[in-house]
């Protein structure tokens, strides 16, 4: 196995691991948008402007969640089509290897054909994991979107919360949590997209 | 690697081995053909390392298309590892291989080629108009084990049976029986399970009219020797490990 293929393998494993972290913190955020509802509902006018936040947030990380399970179906056929790829590319150097030193042999002339058809899987598998690549980075990006509102949602939680008295710090609390799980996800997603980018136009 | 015909009528056994590039450190390992006026059997076809001088060997007897049977004894990767390989090569070929390793097998790669299992208590290929007898050998050393018989040509390639750990290079046929006794002795004790498979073995086996025996490791026994190696493998006690 050369070093671009065991990079490869790595690169596209790598992205499983990072995204079942952003969907742990995507859990966390809609575990904190019912706390901060709670919080919120008890407050009552104090906190009036907080309450469609809590909305936000939630909807904000049942996408998250929904986009990061639809990534992994992705990423798993991504690592297929890997294994695909790596399969057909010792099959073709084989049978190349196999044509090289059977020249002048009686029926080295019908190696051609299972050649030429190898160099054709392997281009056709070549050309699949490229496209893919660029499906899955363009779904990446969506979860960076996702991970930027949900900082500005934050900033915005932590304005509402300084008006809400006795329920300050627990709200500012939310907030925290909220703009930490964003930056989380947002740090995941970008070493998921530095990992692929090199295969994008490889 | 070498190339030796065992057989030589309407139809040949080819016999591939001896492989002087193999890397040092992988066992060496018997390869057979049956080519007959259309097709070509490839029996224990062998590892991913060896496809490539293996399909190069085969090239001077038979045109890709026209190998149209794999037969794999067991499942170890010195057998059947290529099977990935041949797979992408063939385009309409059988592998015949004992059923109850299947689902196992496919893990090297099996989507063009068809799976036809072996059921427990054998079966035949027919190739043309040569049939060859898939006869049961479990336990010798795997669970689902089977060796082939060519009533015809009077040979039975027997798979594990009769192996022997030899110097790179060596003939190609037992020239000394008792100076071959040694090479086998410590592979047979050591790789066949049991006592009671070995004597049922020896028992169906000794029915078989055999001029040649060839296992997939070592060199291939001739005439006499085929009763000498019957009668020795008959009072070895194997299984030693436990």
């Amino acid at each position: 196995m050369n070093i671009q293929t065991k990079s490869q393998f790595v690169a596209v494993a790598s992205i499983t691991s990072e995204l079942s972290a952003v969907m742990v913190v995507a859990k966390e955020i809609s575990l904190a948008a019912a706390n901060a509802k709670a919080i919120a509902f008890r407050a009552g006018d104090k906190a009036k402007g907080f309450q469609p936040i809590t909305d936000f947030i939630n909807e904000l990380a049942k996408e998250t969640i929904d986009l990061v399970t639809n990534i992994n179906v992705y990423a798993l056929s991504l690592y297929r089509l890997t294994v695909n790829e790596y399969r057909r590319t010792v099959a073709y150097n084989k049978f190349d290897l196999v044509v090289k030193t059977t020249e002048g042999v009686t029926y080295a002339q019908s190696m051609q054909a299972p050649l030429e058809n190898a160099k054709i899987s392997m281009q056709n598998c070549q050309r699949q994991f490229k496209r893919d690549v660029k499906q899955l980075l363009d779904q990446l990006e969506a979860v960076m979107h996702h991970a930027r509102a949900a900082r500005v949602i934050a900033a915005n939680s932590r304005i509402e919360a300084s008006q809400a008295g006795e329920y300050l710090q627990s709200l500012q609390a939310v907030a925290e949590s909220v703009d930490k799980a964003a930056h989380t996800i947002h740090d995941n997603v970008q070493r998921c997209r530095i990992a692929l980018s090199l295969y994008r136009n490889s | 690697m070498k190339m030796t015909k065992i057989y030589e009528g309407s139809y040949q056994w080819i016999m591939f081995g001896r492989d002087a590039n193999k890397p040092s450190n992988i066992i060496d390992s018997n390869q057979y053909a049956v080519r007959t006026a259309n097709r070509c059997l490839l029996l224990e076809p062998g590892g991913s390392e060896l496809f490539a001088p293996m399909m190069a060997a085969v090239l001077h007897h038979t045109p890709v298309d026209q190998i149209t049977d794999l037969f794999a004894s067991h499942q170890d990767p010195d057998v059947i590892s290529s099977l990935g390989l041949w797979d992408q090569a063939l385009s309409n070929a059988k592998l015949h291989a004992p059923a109850i390793w299947e689902g196992y097998l496919r893990h090297f790669g099996c989507e063009s080629i068809e799976y036809v299992p072996i059921p427990d208590n054998g079966g035949t290929i027919k190739l043309d108009s040569v049939e060859l007898q898939l006869i049961p050998a479990h336990y010798l050393h795997s669970p689902g084990n089977f060796h082939v018989y060519d009533h015809h040509a009077k040979i039975l390639m027997s798979g594990d049976v009769g192996s022997a750990v030899e110097a790179p290079g060596a003939p190609m046929y037992v020239d000394n029986f008792d100076s071959h006794i040694e090479k086998m002795r410590y592979f047979h004790q050591r790789w066949m399970p049991s006592n009671q498979a070995k004597r049922a073995w020896i028992e169906r086996v000794r029915n078989l009219d055999i001029d040649i025996l060839a296992p997939q490791h070592g060199r291939v026994f001739k005439g006499d020797d085929v009763k000498r190696f019957l009668d020795w493998f008959d009072s070895l006690q194997v299984g030693i490990a436990v």
